[in-house]
């Protein structure tokens, strides 16, 4: 691998505008990649995973220019390719190819599979019918098929035949970069390592760069030399593959490495569950994007809590910014929350619940314990439920969320180079660095 | 670098990678040599049609007097005499006189070739799948053979025949084979007795009350719905592909307003949108022909747009645009192909109507009573219904059945090209 | 969804201003015949061609300003003032009322029939697919829509009524307007109701048996009948009720043109004295405020149609977002 850079991309933003009315107000945006940066470099695979819904499919047409970019520059060897006009981007897209997900999608159903892959040679211009069909037949004999193939049409194929041919179409006009969006998703398990190998081996014979993109994690790590981890639009950690396996700097990619399903249950460690939805891309969270999920937020200054009591309490704290808490379930579902004592019987045979039953209940609902290690906390916890529960849902809510603040809420992080070697973006290498840097203060 | 390549054409230049770029974007691409003969036919054709249209055509006149400041003044332009009237083509016993209308539809006729029947010989493996499908439907083969037959007879036999002409000594003969008795008024060529007049095989169809002869009107009649079909189908196809692809494409306002116009031609009912323009403009076939093409492409217009909106969510549309094709090229080679289907189908159910419109209004008496068309004839056939039943009957039967044809077609190219059911 | 129908409404309203506009626009353009013949009128018994054409102008109004005439007409037609009738010496709005009832006496149970019987045969060759009865009906179908309506009214007076004598070669507008429900005006109605209601039967029945397809082959329909659901009950509960949203739009919109259009041919051929026929004769005798009259009659029920058609479509089909349209 040389050491120049191939691709190089940075602050690339692309905003979708939410528009209302017939004059297409816009009234919100929804911020599918909102500032990445990475780099490729000739013969490298670089991975993006993440959760469907992150932004990754949206890098990859943005940094083509298939849709065009909110913000930020895509250096391709040097040159900045948002500023090209469209002869020069005309002959960008022939050094940088892409591959899509759907194979029966992404193929004309009226054109043969020799047509298709001759498209980009004649777009190109290379007229002769007889020069294009020669290339193809050869090509397709080396992506695996029959140069028979070549006037059979896009039904005749099955699915892994049918990307081995866009592999084939991506390859034709010899680019040098390809971008494979889930290339190997669409299809079943056992094909997967056919079209991932042959991926391999085509990439080694013409030193091609790669950006492979995928939400599987098992794929990720047969293929790519460096692995992106994106969560809501931003990239959270870049490192190489096998590191970033072994020792992952970011908790949202150890709560992704947690969820491979391992078959073999000895090796089945502890799985980290999320809580909570992904929150939508037209309106992060503030702050660290993760924080509203992150088991290892960090705690406010002045009080301490056990992490996994810090983590339910923090889950309390948001379900109560969004309104006033369901008690009807609490009820239902936690009644013996706080003991027999505080269940009384009614007249019409229905059972009540006292409000420190109330307040169990609710407790038992967030995986809160009855008693807070930390007195202080638990004095303001106290407060705010009983608040809640009787009926005063605003200084509840506004009590926790004065004093809970976490300052992975008021500071975004940025990706930093960690201890370990790699970058990553989350406060708490911030603070292990800042303590190593500054030892005297606490 | 050339010599290089012509000895490894065997070898070497069939790899995707010994392609050199450089040398390709630096020469210029070699149109193939299809296209060439396509552009030269109709440049042929361009050509010829204006030399007539100088010499014979409707603005011929208004040019003359504009140039020379005067009527019945003569004058050349390129050495072509302006406004002659003499006939197009005037070779001894060859003499054509082409009308606009058979310009027209020469130049239908020639779309079609080029755009239709040259494709579907070029891809064999896919005309013989769709041929394939076609062919389960019996009453759709059936069809298509008598409507080759009726465009063959047509467009080729009136070329040779005279118009049918009056001739009072052969008035109102029955068919050949039936006899009528004589109180029906009419001369009568063959008598076999008094009473009971005969047909014979000179007008084997019979003749109406003038005398002229039904196998000839039919066969005329076959002429203009032929071209009245073709040629105003072909221009519905056209405008309306292009109305729906750009509405579909550059989406927006342009989008908006197109098919807000589309709905109000819509909401005016075909039928009485021709009634009043041919009541207002009172028209020749030709002009016939215009209203119907100018106006009668609204709700193909629609089907173009609905599929190319599909169509451009297709992955292959941006497949094709990460390949580094212009929006022009994936409209062409993308879009139109894809869209043809659901546009040969609307079409072909579409002719009918037009046939149909045609000969409705000529049976009112609203288009051109020169014109020997099938409606003409029919209505000229009610006044005597009960003596002679044959003169509205029969053109009726070759409409009907022509109409018939084109449903059972167009039902079958449905279920053959736009196969949604599994 | 109150704003849904208001605005759709509105555009309704907008569609019949510039069809009006449009109609003002053509006319503008096409030279007007009685202008050549009374020049040629004036030429022959020596008065002045010039003349003439001013006094012809002033009495009509044709040399105020493009304007004023416009709005004119407008209003006009807003009002409800469509003109004078040159060769029935009424207004033409009551010319066109007065031929109405014929219109429908012949109209009326067309639709009828060729709805219910048209549906109905569909639903059932839906259920029955590829059944003789299904072959059959299809076949019918192709017939109906095929065969030209104005040809076939012909056919069918040719057969039964020179030749068989079973039905009236000439329609009695007497017996129309004193015995309206009787058994011989039925006898002369007979004929055209059949022509009318063969072509709408052939469209009903076909878009009945395609739309109804489309749910017998759906998913639930089998889940229904795994259920063990079977017969009427089904049918009604699982097939009707769907199909029932694209059938009703079909019933006003694109069979409402082609019905009006064959109710003229048919009045023209019987001998009707319904609108259909009234524009025919103005047509003839180039009466051209009763054409434009008759024409906007069918114009404007398809204007009404559609617009009954869209709200109905969005109020039967709850998957509908009454949101961008």
């Amino acid at each position: 691998m040389s050491a120049r850079t191939l691709l190089e991309v940075k602050g690339l933003k692309k905003h979708y505008p939410i528009t209302q009315g017939v004059l297409k107000k816009e009234v919100g945006r929804v911020r599918a990649v909102d500032g990445v940066d990475f780099s490729v470099s000739p013969g490298e695979t670089l991975g993006i995973v993440g959760e469907s819904g992150c932004g990754k499919s949206t890098v990859a047409t943005s940094l083509l220019r298939l849709e065009e970019p909110t913000a930020g520059d895509v250096l391709f060897e040097g040159e900045d390719i948002t500023t090209y006009d469209k002869a020069e981007l005309k002959r960008f897209r022939r050094r940088a190819q892409m591959i899509f997900q759907d194979p029966t999608a992404s193929f004309d159903p009226r054109m043969s599979i020799g047509e298709s892959v001759g498209e980009p040679l004649l777009i190109h211009g290379i007229s002769d019918r007889n020069r294009r069909r020669e290339i193809v037949k050869d090509l397709l004999e080396r992506v695996g098929l029959s140069a028979d193939d070549i006037d059979r049409y896009p039904h005749e194929f099955s699915g892994g035949q049918k990307q081995r041919v866009a592999l084939a179409r991506a390859l034709v006009v010899n680019p040098e970069l390809i971008v494979a969006d889930e290339p190997v998703s669409a299809l079943d398990v056992s094909i997967q390592a056919d079209i991932l190998s042959l991926m391999n081996d085509i990439q080694a014979e013409f030193d091609l760069a790669m950006l492979f993109i995928s939400h599987n994690l098992g794929v990720i790590r047969e293929v790519c030399d460096r692995v992106a981890v994106m969560y809501l639009g931003e990239i959270v950690e870049i490192a190489p593959t096998e590191e970033l396996f072994s020792n992952p700097q970011h908790p949202y990619t150890r709560a992704l490495l947690g969820s491979i399903p391992q078959p073999d249950p000895r090796q089945r460690g502890e799985s980290i569950t999320l809580s909570g939805d992904v929150p939508s891309p037209s309106n992060p969270p503030a702050g660290c994007r993760f924080h509203t999920r992150c088991p290892d937020v960090i705690p406010p200054e002045g009080y301490e809590f056990e992490q996994r009591h810090w983590r339910s309490v923090q889950d309390l704290r948001q379900r109560m910014r969004k309104g006033p808490l369901d008690l009807e379930t609490v009820r239902t579902a936690h009644s013996d929350a706080a003991g027999d004592g505080h269940v009384q019987t009614a007249e019409d045979g229905q059972s009540v619940l006292d409000d420190e039953g109330l307040k169990a209940g609710i407790r038992e609902e967030f995986d809160i314990p009855q008693r807070l290690s930390d007195d202080e906390a638990e004095d303001v916890l106290d407060r705010a439920l009983t608040a809640e529960v009787s009926d005063d849902h605003e200084s509840g809510r506004d009590l926790l969320d004065e004093e809970f603040q976490t300052p992975c809420e008021q500071t975004a992080p940025e990706l930093r180079e960690t201890s370990a070697g790699w970058e990553a973006a989350c406060l708490l290498h911030d603070e292990q660095r800042q303590r190593v840097e500054q030892p005297a203060d606490d | 670098m050339m010599a290089a390549d012509t000895d490894n054409t065997r070898r070497g230049s069939s790899r995707f990678e010994d392609i050199d770029w450089n040398e390709v974007e630096q020469r210029s691409g070699s149109r193939p040599l299809l296209t060439t003969i396509k552009l030269g036919s109709f440049a042929l054709f361009g050509l010829l049609a204006l030399y007539d249209a100088i010499r014979n055509g409707p603005f011929a006149e208004w040019l003359l007097e504009y140039i020379s400041g005067g009527p019945q003044a003569e004058y050349t332009v390129l050495g072509i005499e302006v406004a002659t009237g003499a006939p197009t083509f005037d070779f001894g016993s060859f003499v054509w006189d082409v009308t606009g209308v058979d310009w027209l539809f020469v130049a239908t006729l020639m779309v079609m070739f080029w755009y239709a029947v040259v494709p579907l010989a070029r891809n064999p493996r896919m005309t013989r799948y769709y041929w394939r499908q076609f062919r389960k439907n019996r009453a759709a083969v059936i069809s298509m053979v008598y409507l080759v037959v009726i465009f063959l007879v047509g467009t080729i036999v009136p070329l040779f025949i005279s118009v049918p002409t009056s001739n009072f000594q052969a008035q109102l003969l029955p068919p050949v084979f039936t006899t009528v008795s004589t109180a029906a008024g009419g001369d009568c060529l063959v008598q076999v007795t008094d009473s009971v007049c005969r047909g014979t095989m000179a007008h084997p169809l019979g003749t109406t009350r003038d005398g002229r002869d039904i196998l000839k009107l039919v066969i005329f009649g076959m002429r203009v719905s032929m071209q009245i079909g073709l040629i105003a189908t072909l221009m519905n196809i056209v405008i309306a592909t292009a109305i729906g692809a750009s509405a579909a494409y550059m989406g927006g306002w342009v989008d908006e307003l197109l098919m807000r116009y589309v709905d109000i031609q819509l909401t005016f009912p075909q039928f009485f949108l021709f009634l009043l323009l041919s009541y207002l403009f009172e028209p020749s076939l030709f002009l016939l022909i215009m209203i119907f093409g100018l106006f009668g492409w609204g709700g193909i217009s629609r089907i173009v747009r609905s599929e190319a909106l599909q169509r451009t969510e297709e992955e292959y549309f941006k497949a094709a645009q990460s390949a580094g094709a212009s929006p022009l090229y994936v409209v062409r080679r993308h879009v139109v192909p894809n869209v043809s289907n659901s546009i040969i189908t609307a079409a072909t159910l579409a002719i009918p109507g037009l046939i149909l419109a045609e000969a409705a209004f000529a049976f009112l008496g609203l288009s051109d009573p020169t014109i020997p068309s099938w409606g003409t004839t029919i209505s000229a056939g009610r006044n005597y219904l009960g003596t002679a039943w044959w003169v509205a009957t029969i053109p009726g039967l070759f409409l009907f059945f022509t109409i018939l044809a084109f449903n059972f077609i167009g039902d079958a190219l449905r279920d053959a090209l736009d196969p949604r059911q599994e | 969804m109150r704003w849904y129908v208001i605005r759709r409404v509105a555009w309704a309203a907008v569609v019949a201003f510039v069809i009006l506009t449009i109609t003002f626009l053509f006319l503008e353009i096409t030279p007007d015949q009685q202008v050549a013949q009374l020049q040629f009128q004036a030429a022959q018994s020596g008065g002045d061609p010039e003349a003439a054409l001013d006094a012809y102008e002033q009495r009509r109004g044709l040399n105020q300003p493009l304007w004023d005439r416009y709005t004119e007409y407008v209003t006009n037609y807003v009002q409800g003032n469509w003109g004078w009738s040159d060769t029935r010496s009424e207004p033409v709005l009551d010319a066109i009322v007065a031929s109405l009832p014929y219109s429908i006496m012949y109209s009326a149970p067309s639709i009828v029939i060729s709805t219910v019987v048209g549906m109905g045969i569909g639903l059932y060759s839906a259920l029955n697919q590829y059944t003789k009865t299904d072959y059959a009906a299809t076949f019918v179908a192709f017939f109906g829509i095929s065969i030209p309506n104005f040809w076939f009214g012909i056919m069918l007076l040719l057969i039964f009524g020179e030749t068989l004598g079973w039905f009236p070669i000439i329609f009695q507008t007497s017996i129309a307007d004193t015995q309206t429900f009787s058994l011989a005006n039925l006898r002369q109605l007979f004929l055209p109701i059949v022509v009318l209601s063969t072509g709408a039967i052939a469209g009903n029945m076909r878009y009945a048996r395609a739309e109804a397809l489309e749910y017998v082959r759906a998913e639930f329909v089998k889940t229904a009948r795994a259920k063990g659901a079977t017969g009427w009950r089904m049918l009604s509960r699982h097939i009707l009720r769907p199909t029932l949203v694209p059938l009703s739009t079909l019933l006003v919109g694109d069979l409402l043109g082609l019905l009006l259009a064959s109710s003229l041919l048919v009045e023209v051929v019987f001998g009707i004295p319904g609108v259909g026929r009234l524009s025919y004769d103005a047509i003839i005798n180039q009466d051209t405020d009763l054409v434009l009259g008759t024409v906007f009659i069918p114009v404007f029920i398809s204007v009404v149609g559609n617009l009954l058609q869209d709200i109905a479509y969005t109020v039967l089909d709850p998957r509908i977002s009454y949101g961008d349209r």
